[in-house]
């Protein structure tokens, strides 16, 4: 009972930690897709609120709060507002088994990323669900793309990160950090460079993110499944992107890049850093590549990414098998 | 089919290329200019083509080449000229009327003297219609007295 009681605590805590670490995140987020995307242009983003216009995002928050949370005609109300909530609430759940640091996880699970992939895959539901709720051909085809983008990426994903599973032996986050060393050859990556690879593909299809980024394709679907969305439910389709971004991030660097270990001193910082660099880059290419074609999402991932994945998926149990 | 494979390996090349030329403009320094706090250089406001002016006179840099023969006003599509004629063949008044004016240039082409041009005006602010109704000989004779002695063009 005191246990259960206090692991009962522990969530609670660790829930609301991860509420506040989601809307910092989308704070940085903003302000840092905004500027990233300013200096490609050569232009310099947003300059004039606050210094170097940090408070840009505080700004755009207290719009979104304040605006009229309009109710199209002829919507589905209850699953109309029931998808901005279920985009957001399996979010926080899967940040539960993430190691931040040598002690900081917030719940120990021994699947934990049999964890985080089953309740990523209901950030697909509340897409369908807004873009068919909306009755709006626009929203209905971005769910459409969704769905068919999202189950599509989720598979490459799973066999790179099983690659890493097998070979490391558990599904433990904590303990698959724990096996690398500080130093970059001693992480995943050195053993792992094309099950990294396959990875750093399918998370930014999975997070819908551009070049990848077909469900809200602005210049042809105005903005997909979230094209009816005031006020605060679209910002919680906004939050729970960048939170979903942020949880990639961090899964990449827990199995390919050392979590947590790093040159000098392990710690909270080196998640960190590592999980904001590859949310940089994830940036970086948004500005950088035009939006692929739909068949092309779909040949990248059936005709490339599962077959390199299977392909190293096997030679890693071969080696697994016959090595160790 | 290797080919097929080889080329989409080769094209993995041209991303990473994608992305070191956006990655120097990244570092590279910013093009905008921050208006109320800096201001273009002359030299690139040179080809801009602001609200219409009065060219000087070839023989006396304060008087107008305009002969007032109407060409201007029957080639302006917005009607924002008028023009009216003095004693002699040298205009009494000549008012041009931005507010309507699209800038095309039809007036600049028309115009057999040559006494119509482009300024380079970027900072012209007006918070009424009737304000942005100007007056080009003053605005000419203005230009005489500030740059004296005037240049013979």
């Amino acid at each position: 009972m005191d246990l259960s009681l206090a692991i009962f605590v522990q969530i609670i805590v660790a829930v609301l930690l991860i509420i506040g670490l989601m809307v910092g995140n989308a704070v940085v987020m903003v302000y840092m897709e905004r500027k990233v995307a300013g200096f490609i242009q050569r232009r310099p983003g947003p300059y004039e609120v606050g210094p170097w216009g940090t408070l840009q995002a505080v700004c755009d928050s207290m719009k979104l709060l304040a605006k009229q949370v309009f109710l199209p005609g002829n919507v589905d109300f209850i699953l109309y507002y029931l998808a901005p909530i279920l985009a957001f609430l399996p979010v926080l759940l899967l940040f539960l088994p993430v190691p931040f640091g040598p002690i900081l996880t917030p719940l120990h699970i021994n699947e934990g990323i049999v964890l985080i992939l089953a309740f990523a895959g209901l950030g697909v539901l509340s897409n369908l669900l807004a873009g068919w709720s909306s009755n709006n051909k626009y929203s209905l085809l971005g769910a459409g793309r969704a769905v068919a983008q999202t189950v599509a990426y989720e598979i490459p994903m799973i066999l790179a990160l099983l690659a890493v599973v097998l070979q490391s032996g558990s599904m433990d986050l904590a303990k698959i950090v724990g096996q690398q060393g500080q130093y970059p050859w001693q992480w995943n990556i050195a053993l792992q460079p094309l099950a990294f690879f396959i990875y750093l593909v399918s998370l930014v299809g999975e997070t819908n993110r551009a070049p990848f980024d077909l469900p809200e394709a602005e210049s042809e679907l105005t903005a997909g499944f979230h094209t009816e969305y005031s006020g605060m439910g679209f910002a919680l389709f906004f939050l729970s992107e960048y939170a979903n971004m942020l949880l990639v991030s961090f899964v990449c660097a827990s199995f390919f890049l050392g979590g947590y270990k790093g040159p000098f001193l392990d710690g909270i910082w080196w998640t960190f850093i590592k999980a904001y660099l590859i949310m940089f880059f994830i940036v970086w290419i948004r500005w950088t590549f035009p939006r692929v074609r739909f068949d092309q999402l779909l040949n990248i991932n059936w005709k490339w990414l599962l077959p390199l994945g299977l392909l190293n998926l096997w030679l890693t149990a071969v080696l697994v098998k016959f090595l160790v | 089919m290797l080919k097929a494979i080889w080329d989409n390996i080769k094209g993995l090349y041209s991303l990473l290329v994608g992305l070191s030329i956006t990655g120097r403009y990244l570092v590279s320094p910013r093009k905008t200019i921050h208006y109320p706090r800096q201001v273009v250089d002359d030299e690139i406001l040179a080809s801009f083509r602001g609200p219409l002016e009065l060219t000087r006179g070839r023989k006396e840099p304060g008087q107008t080449r305009c002969i007032s023969c109407q060409m201007c006003v029957r080639a302006c599509p917005g009607h924002c000229l008028t023009v009216i004629k003095g004693d002699a063949k040298a205009p009494s008044r000549w008012i041009y009327d931005f507010s309507l004016c699209c800038l095309c240039g039809a007036c600049v082409e028309a115009c057999p003297a040559g006494a119509l041009a482009f300024s380079h005006k970027v900072y012209l602010v007006a918070t009424s219609r009737e304000e942005l109704k100007l007056d080009l000989l003053a605005d000419l004779k203005a230009r005489t007295e500030k740059e004296a002695p005037p240049k013979n063009e």
